[in-house]
């Protein structure tokens, strides 16, 4: 039996009068084609300038829903709406404007090895706006803001786990996206390591990024104390304005 | 414009990279394909040759010789000649001496001639009037009066070079050997656009981390394709001009040869020669163009 069923219904978290989230699923559904139900009837809010953690056991439909989110798969069922647009039917030719809204970043860094630091982080402004001004300017100050300002011209296997997720990080931020996606960011990396690259979230957020974190890392989500949305078998099984990894009182499994 | 420039800039830096870093793959590419544009380029060439050929048959089929009696005076023949002058049916009448009869023999290749003549102590060939008629009706006609004519040799069967089945079988020939040159040069190309799509397809598997950050980041699909339809462009036109430079070669040598040895009736023809060049470098540019545009659907799903 799952948690979900022994415990009380969770209480949401109030959506904010008169204003429009930056992100909203309603009743979405998503069953991959070979039957796996991966999100099910799963509505969720998150306004603008919110920090959120998805949380959940492997499988339980974290990545899914950050796929969802930046249309990289179609919803089976439901609405999804980013900055009120529906993306759900939205065509393919519109995708990449949609994706500009966003920077994301995964547990691997995917850099590219052959190009240096700020050559990747140029990279993606290279070709969603080619022939920018101040390109220079404009990745050495968003790699400052990571903290790489030293690091421009090493090559990605010259740096530690920690500086390669930070030069993606830069790499997501450098068109200033209005949403900045995060699945297990800190996977790979040790405690103090991902202490260092949640914290560079939070500031993220901070100067007005909307921020989701999908992560299974129990100490972080404890010590931050944000909005956690707990995911089960693809169904939201709480979500807390001020949550923990589990629920107060709950056991450790 | 300062953007479409980048945008042209980048395409072509990483269309380059394509073709260098699996530079292996590329060649190997490139000269299989190069392989097909030679048989493409062999196959119009014969093609039109054998045109050449036959359509300068066809140019004489409209000309009958009527072989004259070797007892006739030249006064007669004279005669007769000017009475076909008349006929209205009659574009150009010549006469064809029994030593120039010898000329145009050997001139058609039949070297033997000269040899023959001198081991049997005398021409064999008989005079003739060359007869050009301005219809092929006409021509029908004529042959049937000339045969009539009391200077007309009789002796051999056949007075006249006359022969009514040439003109469509001629044709026929023409049509036949287009539509299969032809068949065989699409059939290749469809072949080409194969291979083109499997080296875009080892491309493609290169520079996967590159595309999937293009997307995530928000590229647009134009801007994924172009490096790889570049790249097949430049491999298709280095294929076309490796092909080319061998068939054209080639085609200068063999006709040379040939009409050393036998009387075609065609020398290499230059301007032909460069237009196929100039249309299959095109060509090629665009084959490598859509058969990587068709990889890159294939494989990249964009
Ligand atoms: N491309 C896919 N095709 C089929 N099933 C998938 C695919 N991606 C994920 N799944 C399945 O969907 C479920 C949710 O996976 P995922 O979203 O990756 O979970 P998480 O990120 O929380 O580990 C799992 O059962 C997984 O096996
Ligand atoms: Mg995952």
């Amino acid at each position: 039996m799952s948690l979900a069923a022994i415990l009380p219904p969770p209480p949401a978290v109030r959506p904010v009068p008169g204003l429009r989230p930056v992100i909203s699923f309603h009743g979405v559904s998503k069953t991959y084609p070979n039957g796996t139900q991966a999100i099910r009837d799963l509505d969720l809010a998150i306004y603008h300038g919110d920090f959120c953690f998805v949380v959940g056991a492997s499988g339980s439909g974290k990545t899914t829903l950050v796929r969802l989110l930046i249309r990289e798969e179609v919803a089976t069922t439901g609405r999804i709406f980013i900055d009120g647009q529906e993306t759900t039917r939205m065509p393919r030719r519109r995708l990449p404007k949609l994706r500009r809204k966003f920077g994301i970043v995964f547990q691997d860094y995917k850099l590219l090895p052959r190009l240096t630091v700020a050559q990747n982080v140029a990279f993606a402004l290279r070709v969603t706006r080619p022939g920018q001004r101040h390109l220079r300017e404009k990745v050495e100050e968003t790699l400052w803001i990571v903290g790489l300002e030293d690091k421009l011209n090493k090559f990605p296997d010259e740096l530690s786990g920690g500086e390669q997720q930070r030069v993606a990080i830069a790499r997501a931020l450098v068109h200033r996206p209005r949403i900045f996606l995060a699945d297990e960011p800190t996977g790979n990396l040790d405690p103090d390591t991902s202490w260092g690259i949640v914290q560079l979230l939070l500031q993220i957020n901070h100067r007005g990024t909307t921020v989701v974190m999908a992560t299974h890392n129990r100490e972080i989500v404890d010590l931050c104390r944000r909005r956690v949305i707990a995911i089960e078998n693809g169904r939201v099984v709480r979500d807390e304005a001020e949550g923990a990894y589990l629920r107060e009182g709950e056991a450790t499994i | 414009m300062r953007s479409l420039l980048a945008s042209v800039r980048f395409a072509i830096v990483a269309a380059a990279q394509n073709f260098t870093r699996n530079l292996g793959v590329s060649m190997a590419g490139v000269f299989t394909m190069g392989l097909i544009m030679l048989l493409v380029g062999v196959t119009l060439l014969l093609t039109h040759t054998v045109d050449q050929v036959l359509a300068r048959q066809e140019s004489q089929a409209d000309v009958i010789n009527v072989y004259l009696k070797d007892s006739v005076s030249m006064r007669t023949i004279a005669d007769y000649e000017e009475r076909l002058r008349q006929d209205p049916r009659v574009a150009g009448v010549s006469f064809i001496s029994k030593d120039e009869a010898v000329i145009i023999a050997e001139q058609e290749g039949e070297g033997f001639m000269q040899s023959a003549i001198s081991t049997v102590g005398s021409n064999p060939l008989p005079a003739s009037l060359k007869l050009q008629a301005r219809s092929l009706q006409g021509l029908t006609q004529l042959n049937r009066i000339v045969k009539t004519y009391p200077i007309t040799d009789t002796s051999t069967g056949h007075q006249t070079s006359y022969n009514p089945n040439v003109i469509p079988t001629l044709q026929a020939v023409i049509f036949w050997t287009e539509v299969v040159g032809w068949s065989l040069s699409a059939l290749l190309a469809v072949i080409s656009l194969v291979i083109i799509m499997n080296t875009i397809r080892t491309a493609v598997y290169i520079r996967r981390t590159e595309i999937e950050i293009m997307k995530l980041v928000g590229a647009g699909d134009w801007f994924v394709r172009w490096p790889f339809i570049l790249e097949g462009m430049f491999g298709g036109i280095l294929a076309a001009a490796f092909g080319t430079v061998i068939v054209g070669f080639t085609y200068n040598f063999v006709l040379e040869q040939a009409n050393a040895h036998v009387f075609l009736g065609v020398t290499a023809d230059g301007p032909f020669l460069t237009a196929l060049i100039v249309v299959l470098v095109a060509v090629g540019a665009g084959l490598g163009g859509v058969g990587s545009f068709l990889g890159v659907r294939r494989f990249l799903h964009v």
